[in-house]
């Protein structure tokens, strides 16, 4: 028995191990970003410690005496930096040139130190010159420190006496790493703009999930179920073409036929209306393709479930009906329906799922325009956390937008599997107990 | 009759020797580059490493080193795409060698240690570094640091198609004055829209057809918060001038109003645009100086000059004229060894020599970045190339390198697009705009 136990943990191992990696870790990721500022500035592995200007800046309103003494250019050639010049092994006339005409003067810049490097007789290269400035460098602004070790001994090394306070106030003030942080969730919580995408993606999920991916499939389902068989494969495998076009391909289709110079704007040219652009013209234009290009694509699955759960139902109950009078809607109504429960909770909860998570045919329609009028929850995700011009990517504030995809998505399951009462669809039937 | 093994032995000696003291020396490089916003038009962002490759390769032979460089190129057509791939690799410590990107990506990509400082590398003295425009190197620059070369230079003018300016009453010698108004802020916004009505009225362009600007977000559009009267940065810090974006998204909310600017302008698809362009669909618009070798090369616009006089961006109320330029920089990333990358530094400063970087500039209609390739023959003998540098070029405004301005930035485009669509007043938007930059970046921006 145990043994049984322990082969079967083992037998397990491999999927619990896929579970972990590919479904939970994505999860606790984004939970772990979503409390953080992370951006493309403050990298993803982690910071340092670099006296910016910017940094210095902030230290000049708390200690402005040290933070002045600190954005003190220093390019000393003292002696300490000419012994570790003629450590570095380059031609000894160097050396000795520096000592003898330039020994104790102080450089504002690095390039004018270099400036009397290059003019040396012995005229070093670019790089040795490179080499030889750094053995001067007394200064620590735009130098990056890996740790909070190495900025305090270079404090120390500069002559500075800060108190450990002190030095922990410079550490936090120029560290350009991410920290941890609730302001994403507050930002959400007041900016005017989620709560319209907020209303965006709600209208969305309704309009799609009603009109298309349950309801437009069952009447598609119920069509087919009394056709003939050939007729209805046939039906049922045209509706299936959007499901299995390549979405790019497919919504360049949308676009031939929506644009300025599209089909639509040709066909309404014969008619003596000017061209226009048919996707974007207004919100509702908008609204009406994102609703239809996504519907089309959906309402394929709920036929192909709704259809097989049909059949399923016992011929003899549509014979006996039928027998006694019944008409169609009685029959749709009596004892499709009832029966169609389980895969209807299916199809809206699986549905519901992905059309809250799934923006690409919306991306690739109208990005989210006009004017942020089709901007879903999860395009938002997106364009926060991947897409920005400039360069920085807010992947903290990107990943508590998911984060609240998430959670909004888990609500709504439990609450569909309560309102279909989940417990008593799948009770045990009485007699194996 | 000893002589000979004697010598025998000596070459052969000699012979192990050479070839030792070659193979110490021999040295085989590959140094990675990759370009965004590189099309047909931009090869030589990535050509001129090549060719700097090979001319770097002759002068260690010269010394007696054997260098052998393998450059490999990378370009990606968009922004978005490049611009994520490249964060992500090296974040995952797979960046390239070098990099060639706008010149707004130096602050968080510096400030994330993504790139290192290029003046540690370069001699930034020696020519043909010392050579380049001072504004370009200065916008190259973070926190008082250079970390990046120019690559181009640009600017992004206002376009008027000729004929139809002449159809609404102006003549030949209006439309040759016509940079120099704009210029002395005798043009204005208001005029602009005046004239793009104009147009429409007397059915020369479709309705929505008088002003049609660029088609998706870019940096353009801050050239027209700075038409009227909007200052980005000051004092290294970012600023929100409400009156001058209030100004701004009003110009966009009337031309909408006004009829002349379509209210679904906003996503069009760009091809749609080009051609639109190009043939005299639309009647002013404004766009970048490499548009004209998109123009010319891909869309068939064979006489330019007959069709299309270039502007500054005019004045708007409060504002001044102006254009804005946008260096492409190469830069040099992080987590590679010390050779490498004093290899691709190497590079960097030979691609940036006057005659190789006038390749890129001719073929891609960019400007250059010393004034020395303003001297190249090549150069000034180009119509394009010598009027846009003359005429824009010491106008032009860069955008700030502040890690924050992108945040900035996806505020002020969303809410510019919100009032452009009559999705939110301009009242609206500009409320929307400030709450969100106080609760977003907080004292970071000025808010005035």
């Amino acid at each position: 028995m145990k043994s049984s136990r322990t082969l079967g943990l083992v037998m397990i191992a491999p999927a619990a191990i896929m579970i972990v990696l590919f479904f939970l870790m994505p999860v606790v990721l984004t939970a772990v970003f979503s409390m953080t500022n992370m951006t493309t500035a403050t990298g993803i592995s982690g910071g340092a410690y670099q006296i910016a200007p910017s940094s210095l800046n902030t230290l000049k309103s708390v200690m402005p005496d040290i933070a002045y003494e600190m954005a003190e250019p220093r390019y000393a050639i003292d002696e300490a930096g000419l012994k570790a010049v003629e450590g570095l092994g380059l031609a000894p006339g160097i050396a000795a040139e520096l000592r003898a005409k330039h020994a104790g003067e102080v450089f504002p810049t690095r390039r004018e130190a270099e400036r009397m490097l290059k003019d040396l007789a012995e005229r070093p290269s670019t790089r040795e010159v490179k080499q030889i400035s750094e053995q001067f460098n007394r200064s620590i602004v735009n130098t990056r420190f890996d740790s909070k070790g190495q900025l305090f001994s270079a404090l120390d090394t500069l002559g500075l006496k800060l108190t450990p306070e002190q030095k922990e106030t410079v550490a936090r003030a120029s560290y350009t790493g991410w920290t941890w942080t609730t302001d994403n969730f507050s930002r959400i919580a007041t900016s005017p703009d989620m709560a319209r995408v907020l209303f965006n993606t709600a209208l969305y999920v309704a309009l799609v999930l009603t009109l298309f991916n349950v309801g437009y499939a069952l009447l598609l389902a119920i069509w087919t179920h009394y056709m003939p068989p050939r007729p209805a494969s046939i039906f049922r495998g045209i509706w299936l073409l959007p499901r299995i076009t390549p979405v790019v391909i497919y919504i360049l289709l949308w676009k031939w036929l929506a644009w300025d110079s599209g089909f639509i704007s040709v066909l309404m040219g014969k008619f003596g209306y000017p061209a226009k652009n048919y996707l974007l013209d207004t919100a509702y234009n908008a609204w009406f393709f994102v609703v239809l290009i996504n519907g089309f694509i959906g309402a394929s699955m709920g036929m192909l479930v709704f259809s097989s759960a049909m059949k399923a139902i016992p011929k003899s109950q549509f014979y006996a009906s039928e027998v006694d009078g019944a008409s169609r809607w009685q029959q749709i109504r009596y004892i499709i329906l009832p029966q169609m429960r389980w895969p209807i909770l299916f199809v809206t909860c699986y549905q519901t799922l992905s059309l809250l998570a799934s923006f690409n045919e919306i991306l690739l329609a109208t990005n989210g325009g006009p004017g942020n009028t089709t901007e879903v929850w999860a395009l938002a995700a997106y364009h926060t956390a991947l897409r920005n011009y400039a360069g920085n990517l807010e992947y903290g504030l990107g990943a508590a937008m998911a984060l609240v995809l998430v959670v909004i998505g888990v609500t709504l399951s439990l609450l569909y599997l309560r309102v279909f009462n989940y417990r008593t669809l799948v009770a045990k039937p009485l007699i194996e107990d | 009759m000893t002589i000979l093994p004697t010598l025998k032995s000596l070459t052969i000696a000699a012979a192990i020797l050479a070839s030792t003291s070659v193979l110490a020396l021999a040295r085989d490089v590959t140094i990675s580059v990759w370009a965004g916003g590189t099309g047909p038009n931009d090869v030589y962002r990535l050509d001129a490493i090549e060719i700097a490759a090979q001319q770097l390769q002759r002068e260690a032979a010269l010394k007696g080193e054997d260098l052998k460089i393998t450059v490999e190129k990378k370009p990606y057509s968009g922004w978005d795409d490049f611009k994520q791939a490249l964060t992500l690799a090296a974040e995952a410590k797979k960046a390239p060698n070098i990099v060639a990107s706008g010149h707004e990506d130096i602050a968080p990509w510096s400030q994330a240690g993504l790139i290192v400082p290029i003046e540690d590398h370069v001699d930034l003295d020696a020519w043909p570094l010392n050579g380049i425009y001072e504004n370009l190197l200065q916008i190259a620059s973070y926190n008082g640091t250079v970390y990046g070369v120019p690559q181009d230079a640009e600017s992004r003018p206002m376009f008027f198609w000729k004929p139809y300016m002449k159809a609404i009453g102006y003549s030949d010698a209006d439309l040759d004055a016509l940079p120099q108004n704009v210029q002395d802020g005798k043009y204005t916004m208001k005029s602009l829209l005046e004239d793009a009505k104009k147009m429409q009225d007397k059915g020369l362009v479709q309705p929505g057809y008088g002003f049609y600007p660029r088609p998706s977000n870019g940096p353009d559009y801050w050239q027209f918060y700075t038409s009227f009267g909007g200052t980005m940065e000051e004092n290294g810090k970012l600023v929100f001038d409400k009156a001058a974006m209030t100004r701004t998204y009003q110009f966009f909310a009337d031309a909408v109003k006004l009829g002349v600017t379509k209210k679904n302008h906003i996503g069009m698809p760009g091809d749609q645009w080009w051609k639109e362009v190009a043939t005299g669909k639309a009647g002013i618009w404004d766009a970048g100086t490499w548009h004209y070798a998109r123009l010319v090369n891909q869309e068939g616009l064979k006489d330019f000059f007959d069709n299309i006089v270039f502007t500054l961006i005019p004045a708007g109320e409060g504002g001044k004229p102006n254009t804005l330029t946008h260096p492409l920089v190469y830069m040099l990333t992080a987590g590679h060894s010390d050779e490498d990358t004093q290899i691709a530094a190497q590079l960097i400063t030979i691609a940036s020599e006057p005659r190789i970087n006038a390749l890129h500039a001719i073929k891609s209609a960019h400007l250059g970045i010393s004034k020395a390739e303003a001297e190249v023959d090549f150069y000034a003998d180009d119509r394009w190339a010598r009027e846009a540098t003359e005429r824009l070029l010491p106008h032009a405004n860069a955008m700030p390198n502040n890690s924050d301005f992108g945040t900035y930035w996806n505020i002020m485009w969303k809410n510019l697009q919100a009032s452009w669509t009559g999705d939110k007043t301009v009242d609206a938007a500009i409320g929307d705009a400030e709450s969100e930059l106080k609760s977003t970046l907080g004292d970071k921006i000025l808010i005035r």
